[in-house]
């Protein structure tokens, strides 16, 4: 069973274990324990100061507190966020997958260059968008004005901020989903299509009865990941708008809430229960209704 | 399969339009970094007419870069290599079942990915391991680097799939031989894993150097800020003035460019496994 005898007790694998265990505890898993206890308290950021029990009043005031007009306006945004994400970022990438997939000349070119926004991070991200939707000298207004006839405010506009946002989050992202339909695609069998070609089907029924049961758990992979994504992210809300005309989301609440509002840490961690049971309700149905469409073959 | 022409065509001009809409806006920052401030302010769009180098050196010197950068690096190689090193260590035992109730380990380890978010009291820790040691925890290098430590996470799944694949034979040739524990671990097993070990190293640390969010909220002091932080910084100084900031821009995306241009078979390969198996 355990081979190494010669002077090395069998305690070695053990100890050398125990760093990560202990970090894992200490910095992530205890704390994401102590968030949930600590949503039930009314325990301060202050050290020392009493932590007394105060049952759901946190949970309370996340959604009835005095502004509680804006914590449903951020609820609201994050469905909106995490529904348009999902859908839009899912729909383009399997998209812009299939017709890279029917072996175009470059296509190793396209993956890299719709996966590249991964790599150069939230920080350039947000600031290249910045200068594109600049409202003063941005090129996106220039156009706006050729196209339409006007001019907007864009991370400034209180109507459309978000909208923009939520442009970016999959501008970015989409490569990454794309590249899991890519490698859901490569997997799918030729003869198949030859024998669906035999029996005489359009390109939409091959791939609505071939390719789409085939690449489902692509599909399964790809939605957690844009439902968790979307519902947990607020870099980008940070880097662009940071939380300004009506873009705030539950996780940037809990940013907020945490590290520049009072020194209460009872209600953000609440909202993080609360982020963290939507997410998980979300994820349950998702995989629930994509298990259903996977096939083997 | 017979192909339509037309589909052909088709295909081209969807994904030229989608090239367009992701090389477009890195040309404009090209060119924008190199017009002066008048010239912009006149022209924002047009190609530049007299190249202003100096742009660059001015940004460099005065959004304080070479600092950031070091600090960037300190963080991101420094956690890299211990993340490596720990799940390593993690990952050996659990796959090949040499402590009791491996399998309970490796679920407890894969539950970091389903958790409710740590943020609100991390913060707290971190606030109190400052308090109480002083040269660890909040606002500290040391900190921030066993923070963004971690031994979980994909990369340790991505490690005990691995290790799966590499012989049991080994361990028991090395035990015959008197090999310890150790020593077997990291002269022997770590060389093996070499394809899984570059995935694992580029996936954290693109990660850690592009992370946006930890540094705001552990980093406050300006000695300590990685490179993302001195970009925010550098925006909130200079406002409007995008030549300068346009500089910026290419200073903190070049080098990830060029790295990307590099690594990016492997660094597809790694997202993917990543991705399928979390």
């Amino acid at each position: 069973m355990y081979p190494f005898g010669k002077g090395f007790n069998r305690y070695v694998p053990l100890l050398l274990l125990l760093i990560p265990f202990l970090l894992y505890v200490i910095f992530y898993f205890g704390p994401s324990v102590l968030t949930v206890i600590y949503s039930f308290t009314d325990v301060k950021n202050i050290p020392g100061s009493p932590v007394n029990f105060v049952g759901l009043d946190n949970y309370y005031d996340v959604f009835f507190s005095g502004n509680s007009g804006e914590r449903w306006r951020s609820i609201t945004n994050t469905l909106i966020f995490m529904v348009v994400v999902t859908v839009v970022q899912n729909g383009v990438a399997l998209f812009i997958a299939v017709l890279i997939n029917q072996r175009l000349r470059g296509d190793n070119f396209y993956r890299a260059v719709f996966f590249m926004p991964v790599v150069l991070g939230v920080a350039v991200v947000s600031l290249i968008w910045g200068m594109m939707f600049d409202p003063l000298s941005g090129p996106v207004n220039m156009l706006y004005e050729w196209l339409f006839g006007y001019k907007d405010m864009f991370f400034a506009s209180f109507t459309h901020a978000f909208g923009y946002i939520i442009f970016v989050q999959i501008w970015m992202y989409m490569g990454y989903s794309m590249l899991i339909f890519l490698s859901g695609l490569q997997s799918v069998p030729k003869d198949l299509y030859e024998a669906g070609y035999i029996d005489g089907t359009t390109k939409w029924q091959s791939f609505r009865h071939i390719t789409f049961p085939l690449i489902a758990s692509s599909f399964t992979v790809n939605m957690l990941l844009s439902i968790i994504g979307a519902m947990s992210t607020f870099d980008i809300i940070l880097a662009t708008t940071d939380g300004r005309f009506n873009t705030r989301t539950m996780a940037y609440d809990v940013y907020k809430e945490t590290f520049r509002g009072s020194l209460e840490m009872g209600l953000p961690s609440a909202l993080s229960v609360v982020q963290f049971l939507m997410i998980l309700v979300f994820v349950i149905v998702a995989v629930k209704q994509m298990r259903k469409r996977e096939v083997e073959y | 399969m017979k192909k339509s022409k037309s589909f052909t065509i088709l295909s081209y001009s969807v994904i030229f339009v989608l090239l367009i809409l992701y090389i477009a806006p890195l040309i404009l920052v090209l060119n924008v970094s190199l017009k002066s401030y008048p010239e912009y302010l006149m022209n924002p769009i047009g190609l530049v007419k007299e190249v202003q180098w100096s742009n660059y050196v001015d940004a460099w010197t005065e959004g304080n870069f070479a600092n950031y950068f070091i600090n960037s690096i300190i963080y991101t190689v420094a956690a890299t290599v211990l993340t490596i090193i720990v799940s390593v260590m993690g990952a050996f035992p659990v796959a090949r079942g040499y402590v009791k109730w491996s399998g309970f380990i490796y679920l407890f380890f894969l539950l970091s990915q389903f958790l409710p978010n740590p943020m609100v009291s991390q913060y707290k820790l971190m606030l109190s391991l400052r308090e109480s040691l002083d040269i660890f925890g909040y606002d500290t290098k040391l900190g921030y680097i066993i923070l963004k430590t971690s031994g979980t996470g994909v990369v340790f799944m991505l490690f005990v799939g691995y290790i799966k694949s590499i012989s049991r034979d080994l361990d028991e040739a090395a035990g015959m031989d008197g090999s310890g524990y150790v020593r077997y671990l990291f002269q022997m097993i770590m060389p093996l894993m070499k394809p899984v070990i570059a995935t694992g190293v580029i996936l954290t640390a693109i990660g850690i150097w592009n992370d946006f969010v930890g540094p705001i909220m552990y980093l406050p002091s300006k000695v300590n800020y990685p490179i993302t932080f001195g970009l925010k910084e550098f925006k909130g100084q200079y406002g409007n003035n995008w030549p300068l900031l346009a500089c910026g821009i290419t200073l903190v995306a070049a080098p990830l460019m060029v790295l990307y241009s590099f690594i990016q078979k492997y660094l597809v390969d790694g997202a993917l496994a990543g991705a399928v198996k979390s």
